[in-house]
């Protein structure tokens, strides 16, 4: 039989009578807490008792002290005197208990406590909550951008950037209420004990609110994962581990700091400055260090299926080059190729599939190459569709050094050619390029051929790309 | 709007100070306090920590003495002023209800 189990602490700091509720219950049950710290508490197995327990604020106390402050110690003498015995701190919470029914409660004085939890929650609570609440609008910008104007496509596009943001959304919507939410216990407690009443219970709201943030958090986080790997992206949930595995270290380490130094006897001051200290390499080594293998290392790139492949002229080729391409070079040049290259990639989210292929030849026995690439957009609602074709449209200056050295643009050609609802030909400034951008009902393609194809070609590109219905319509 | 800090005290604090007319410390602030009203006023030891920190930050009371955990204080000029204003305070709020309600009300 276990003697020590652990509650994931969701009170807020202000909710006492929460706390008090709750762990009078834990004891009826024969679970007395032993360590509130952090958001896990501890609770070891006792007798079941009916034990009272009243929570106190201390706006002095600090996890970061040596031990117990001297307002501490004279907190608990004057509790001790009173027949109260601490049981534990939680950040300013003091928590107390007792057996006897007839003690003097802790708290005498409503209007008191009331400004007490204001003055703690002024100094750890708000900064923090509002710390979180920038954060999550600073990391999720791009997203709230995209959903303050309802620019589809750019909220949907990706499944990173969809699941960091619509959990950064959720935090944010979250430290927007539990602030409000304090903001209207305070004003309505403040009323009661004007008119002789004592302060009011927070109510459930805000235990039940945190609890659904982890939900949402491990939900969206599975399904980021699992779609990932749907897609082969293993890089990528490798590169979410190791990045959640640093995260989750870097945490233990600054908490052992902390504690390290508390049991050295550091000064609260020395304390925060190495904890911060530790914070600050850690981050730079571990989390900087990552991003950096990113990009400077293949650890977390993805291993495509290309198959077994050959050296030639400097360049990797493939044995067998995949079968499953839509539109092949050689069908669309009429030529063969002694040595070909083809990868294809999924990219987008789940609510914007995105297929890319890439095919790259060597033109006879080299070294010159050639290529055909193309990316394909299933997107059945229209709105979706259109929200793409605005993003791709526009006109995207290319800069050096905030100098604008062109601007790649999409310029509305005649689709008939391209057998398209619409077409649309890329231009760098006046000067056409060979990029198109072809639209069907219910797909687009962005099409990259190494020079303009010729009438025959386009019909050909059109044969393959196009969506079945379209093409059944059209003939 | 909110009530000016002190402006006018509440039963604890007006008690608390009373108290320190004469040097204590909050161990015997609690006693006394329940002995002077006869148990009808209970000062919680949350609420006379945070009283004795109030009041020692707004100058009212200063600490006088330190012995291990127990801390002694005593009222000072300002805390003095507090009291007697208190006292005047609900000395005319006594005169106003006898002027309006007259003496027979208390009978």
């Amino acid at each position: 039989m276990k003697n020590v189990t652990y509650r994931w602490n969701t009170f807020q700091l202000y909710d006492y009578r929460g706390v008090e509720e709750h762990l009078s219950a834990m004891a009826a049950q024969g679970w007395r807490l032993e360590k509130a710290s952090g958001s896990l508490w501890k609770y070891r197995r006792a007798e079941p008792a009916s034990l009272r327990y009243a929570v106190t604020y201390n706006a002095g106390a600090s996890r970061f002290e040596p031990g117990p402050t001297e307002g501490e110690q004279s907190l608990e003498e004057l509790c001790a005197a009173a027949g109260w015995e601490k049981v534990s701190g939680c950040s300013k919470m003091q928590i107390y208990s007792t057996e006897d029914p007839a003690a003097v409660p802790l708290e005498t004085d409503e209007a008191l406590r009331l400004e007490n939890i204001h003055r703690c929650m002024r100094k750890s609570f708000l900064p923090g909550n509002i710390a979180v609440l920038l954060l999550m609008l600073f990391i999720g910008r791009d997203f709230f951008l995209a959903l303050v104007t309802w620019d589809l496509y750019g909220m949907l596009k990706n499944n990173a950037l969809l699941t960091a943001g619509v959990l950064c959304l959720a935090e944010a919507a979250l430290q927007l209420c539990l602030l409000a939410g304090y903001f209207l216990w305070r004003r309505r407690s403040r009323r009661s004990v004007e008119e002789g009443g004592t302060c009011l219970p927070a109510g459930r709201w805000s235990r039940w609110a945190s609890l659904g943030m982890w939900v949402l958090l491990v939900l969206l986080v599975a399904a980021f994962l699992l779609s990932e790997l749907d897609r082969g992206h293993r890089g990528a949930v490798l590169y979410f581990a190791v990045y959640m595995a640093f995260f989750t270290l870097i945490n233990i380490l600054m908490r052992g700091t902390t504690a390290l130094l508390r049991k050295k006897g550091a000064s609260k001051t020395s304390n925060i400055a190495w904890t911060l200290a530790v914070d600050v390499v850690l981050c730079f080594t571990l989390i900087g260090g990552l991003i950096w293998s990113r990009y400077e290392t293949d650890w977390f790139s993805d291993e495509r299926p290309t198959g077994e492949t050959y050296e030639y002229r400097d360049q990797n080729w493939d044995v067998s080059p995949r079968q499953d391409f839509p539109l092949t070079l050689a069908e669309l040049t009429g030529e063969e190729y002694g040595h070909v290259r083809r990868e294809a990639e999924d990219l987008g989210s789940v609510f914007i599939p995105q297929r890319a292929y890439r095919e790259t030849a060597l033109l006879g026995d080299g070294p010159k190459v050639c290529g055909l690439g193309y990316t394909l957009w299933d997107l059945s609602s229209p709105a979706l569709q259109e929200s793409l074709l605005e993003d791709l449209l526009e006109d995207d200056p290319i800069k050096f050094r905030s100098m604008t050295l062109f601007t790649l643009r999409y310029v509305p050609e005649d689709p008939v050619p391209w057998g398209a609802e619409a077409a649309y030909r890329r231009y760098y400034d006046e000067d056409p390029g060979d990029s198109w951008l072809l639209v069907w009902p219910g797909r687009t393609a962005s099409v990259s051929p190494d020079a303009e194809p010729s009438d025959a070609q386009k019909a050909l590109i059109s044969a393959r790309l196009a969506p079945e219905d379209w093409k059944e319509e059209t003939t | 709007m909110a009530r000016e800090k002190f402006q006018t005290l509440t039963e604890p604090m007006f008690y608390t100070l009373l108290t320190l007319r004469e040097e204590c410390c909050g161990t015997d602030i609690m006693t006394r306090v329940s002995a002077l009203t006869h148990g009808r006023v209970d000062l919680g030891p949350g609420t006379l920590y945070n009283l004795l920190d109030s009041f020692q930050q707004a100058g009212m009371i200063r600490e006088t003495s330190v012995s291990g955990r127990k801390r002694s204080y005593l009222i000072t000029d300002k805390g003095r002023e507090t009291l007697r204003a208190e006292y005047l305070r609900l000395l005319a709020l006594t005169e106003d209800y006898k002027t309006c309600a007259g003496e027979e009300d208390l009978k």
